[in-house]
């Protein structure tokens, strides 16, 4: 470290030089760190799901209703300790842009299967004994201003029989352990919004279901399905990690997207900054000879050179991935992302090395094989 | 010598000078290039998807979905509300009296794609009118789906995209088999990312009984006002009648708008970075130059000439490079077919794109330069003489 003020002294030569290459980097690396982070979240999400969930849904696909008399069947597979009906669905609350999404559910068994879900017991009970209950996630119940004890009214698409809005008492109040940004739920009796709806009687979206060991989930999945083939209510049984995955491959090819963008923009810089640290040595050939001259072996005037790239490159990487790390949860509403894994940083800061051995390369060979007389002889 | 012809001679002797300055003008170039490029296929997605939803769009032709819909997805008619649909005023009527009037239930339908990931397509169960509200829909393989009987048509893009879509295929779907028995030409348009069955036949499988929207044919433009006013004073139906352009709005403006701004998102930080980049790079152009800009101004030349060559060295940059990118954009993803969530559509880098892409490159190319310019206006003459 004893180095360390030469190596300044070399990046701040040209201070205005040096700053428009750390803003250039800055944003690269913020670019990278947003891109990434959006990529690695998303497949955050997939091993964050719980092995010991699987969800049985229609074989057409996760729209299509099955009969709720499915489960007596689903709930008979041995390896099967619980099994809730989820209906989900959604509607605008007061504004027709503030849009809160709802599961209809058992209480009995849905808050054993969701044991991350941390809700009081008495509300639990609540919701047992309220036909109109609701448990409203912490997130929303905040967002709205809503308290336990009250009544909403919510719009929705799924119709009730009577014309009316689906009205709800809310009961209590849930919160997801190490992801409160993501109680967002209205969580109600699947029997009130069953009876009400208009059409769609006696179906559901999906049953979820807690399984004993999580190594037999593909098999118990196989056995569900075996006992619907070939009838009209097919069912394709998946877990919690398949179900999060093919929803996003669903939506298309993120992967390509984000490292091509990546890939354009780091060639881009790489050429830029190769330049610039190429301009920057030539111009310091007779300091560099002068080094050489007092005693620095060529050896170590090349490593200062190089550590001087090392040390620009992971400065503008650091503060452009704070800064996307800052983006991010900005993005959460459309995108639902909440936080830049860690994982990103340590990719950019490797970038950010390779980036500086790289473009360093070319003016650090030149400075180790620079010759003391001929460097003198020009200046 | 006039302002112009001072100008002129500048920019003339600055451009032939960029030979001698190939690092920093490599950097403006590639820079500007790698925005532009990333930029204009990015929007060509956007593009794409707004051209899939427009297709298509007729101004005689309405939708009818429930009240209060926010998009067909939620959207649910009973039988007797599309009946009343059918006889309303001001749909226009074949010779023996049919109207030109259909309804759609659909669903999607989870298939595998050729390359083994799973994708969704649109299954749609259409009314005998449907060939008469969407003549677009020609078949140009095998023959159309009959009533009552477990056929589909598929389109171009489900055949090519999707496993098992060809003529004499079979999938299972509800505890029976269908049958593939046709397949119909693109037109680049919604139709394109679904097969088509008939709609009792799929309702009664699907255990429906309402439909999704209906879709009539008016007998002029004029005509839609009568046909709202009719449908939505009925007080024994709740629906509201649409345009074709309002339906695409509605369906669709989510989805160009949401392209749009990871498109100009992304590109406005690359810009930003290419912006930097033209900086340096200039500056360290008009320092190379600073000898040549102090003679010029010590002879006479005036200020503003000598930072318009410096602005006009910026942009022969950064222009050919936008079209370049552009051009790179084009051979790359043109024509290249997107499927998100089963909406399929044709990357397209259109004409219009061309010119956001040479206003990205002025833009770039006239704050990139500015800064330098001014500098070039305001080296002191004896200083920049100096050696060092």
């Amino acid at each position: 470290m004893k180095f360390l003020p030469l190596v300044l002294a070399g990046m701040l030569r040209k201070r205005g030089r040096a700053l428009l290459m750390l803003l250039q980097m800055v944003s690269a690396f913020m670019l990278f760190g947003v891109l990434q982070g959006f990529n690695s979240g998303l497949k955050e999400v997939i091993a964050r799901t719980h092995a010991d969930r699987i969800y049985v849904a229609s074989a057409v696909s996760l729209g299509d209703p099955l009969p709720v008399s499915h489960e007596s069947r689903i709930e008979s597979v041995p390896g099967i300790t619980q099994v809730s009906a989820r209906q989900q669905f959604g509607g605008t609350y007061k504004l027709p842009n503030q849009f809160i999404p709802i599961a209809a559910i058992e209480a009995k068994t849905f808050f054993e299967i969701y044991d991350e879900i941390v809700v009081a017991k008495d509300q639990l009970e609540a919701l047992g004994r309220t036909r109109t209950g609701a448990i409203v996630g912490s997130e929303t119940m905040k967002k709205h201003g809503m308290k336990v004890g009250d009544h909403i009214s919510i719009n929705s698409p799924v119709q009730r029989a009577d014309g009316r809005a689906w009205e709800f008492d809310i009961v209590g109040s849930y919160t997801i352990e190490d992801q409160p940004e993501n109680s967002v739920l209205i969580v109600t009796n699947f029997d009130y919004v069953n009876e009400g709806r208009r059409t769609g009687r006696d179906t559901v979206l999906m049953f979820v279901a807690k399984i004993a060991n999580p190594a037999q989930a593909t098999e118990i999945g196989l056995k569900i399905d075996n006992l619907f083939a070939n009838s009209s209510n097919e069912t394709h049984t998946q877990n919690e990690s398949e179900l999060a995955q093919s929803q996003i491959q669903r939506v298309g090819d993120i992967d390509f997207v984000v490292h091509g963008v990546v890939a354009a923009v780091f060639f881009a810089l790489l050429l830029a900054t190769g330049a610039l640290m190429m301009q920057s040595v030539r111009e310091r050939v007779p300091e560099l000879a002068v080094l050489k001259t007092v005693g620095f072996t060529d050896e170590r005037v090349m490593v200062l050179i190089l550590l001087e790239s090392i040390v620009f490159c992971v400065l503008a990487a650091t503060i452009g991935l704070l800064l996307a790390k800052m983006i991010l949860p900005l993005a959460r509403q459309a995108v639902g992302v909440p936080n830049m894994p860690a994982v990103v940083f340590y990719m950019g800061i490797g970038f950010a090395v390779l980036l500086a051995l790289i473009s360093g390369a070319v003016p650090a060979w030149r400075g180790l094989k620079l010759k003391v007389v001929d460097a003198l002889a020009d200046a | 010598m006039s302002f112009i012809s001072q100008t002129t001679a500048l920019t003339a002797t600055g451009i032939r000078g960029i030979s001698q300055r190939l690092g920093s003008s490599f950097v403006v170039v590639i820079g500007v290039m790698t925005v532009v490029a990333v930029l204009i296929s990015l929007l060509a997605m956007s593009q794409g998807a707004r051209q899939m939803a427009t297709a298509n769009t007729r101004a005689d032709r309405a939708t009818v979905v429930s009240r209060g819909a926010r998009g067909v997805g939620s959207s649910s008619l009973p039988r007797a509300t599309v009946l009343k649909v059918f006889d309303a005023p001001g749909i226009k009527r074949t010779p023996e009296g049919q109207p030109y009037a259909s309804a759609v239930a659909a669903t999607g339908v989870d298939v595998l794609k050729k390359d083994g990931r799973r994708g969704t397509v649109f299954l749609a169960g259409i009314t005998d009118g449907f060939r008469l509200t969407s003549p677009t829909i020609e078949v140009i393989e095998g023959r159309r789906i009959r009533p009552a009987v477990r056929e589909i048509m598929v389109s171009e893009s489900s055949r090519r995209i999707y496993r098992n879509m060809n003529i004499g295929d079979h999938i299972t779907l509800r505890g029976g088999e269908w049958t593939i028995v046709g397949v119909y030409r693109d037109t680049g348009s919604i139709n394109d990312s679904q097969i088509l069955t008939d709609a009792d036949v799929f309702m009664s499988a699907f255990n429906r009984n309402e439909y999704m929207q209906a879709m009539v044919v008016l007998e002029s433009p004029a005509s839609f006002a009568r046909l709202k006013d009719a449908l939505t004073s009925d007080p024994s139906i709740a629906v509201d009648v649409r345009t074709d352009a309002e339906m695409q709005q509605q369906n669709f403006g989510q989805l160009y708008t949401l392209l749009d701004f990871v498109a100009y998102f992304i590109g406005a930080i690359m810009a930003s970075g290419a912006v930097f980049g033209a900086l340096n790079a200039l500056y360290a152009s008009v320092d190379t130059r600073r000898r040549e800009i102090a003679t010029l101004r010590a002879i006479g030349f005036n200020n503003g000439p000598i930072m318009i060559s410096v602005l006009a060295e910026a942009l022969v940059l950064a222009i050919p490079a936008a079209l370049v990118g552009t051009f790179l954009a084009w051979l790359f993803f043109n024509g290249d077919v997107a499927n998100i969530q089963g909406l399929v559509f044709k990357l397209t880098v259109t004409p219009g794109l061309v010119l956001v892409s040479v206003f990205w490159a002025l833009a770039i190319g006239l704050i990139g330069g500015s800064l330098p310019a001014l500098r070039a206006a305001r080296l002191p003459v004896a200083t920049a003489l100096r050696r060092t």
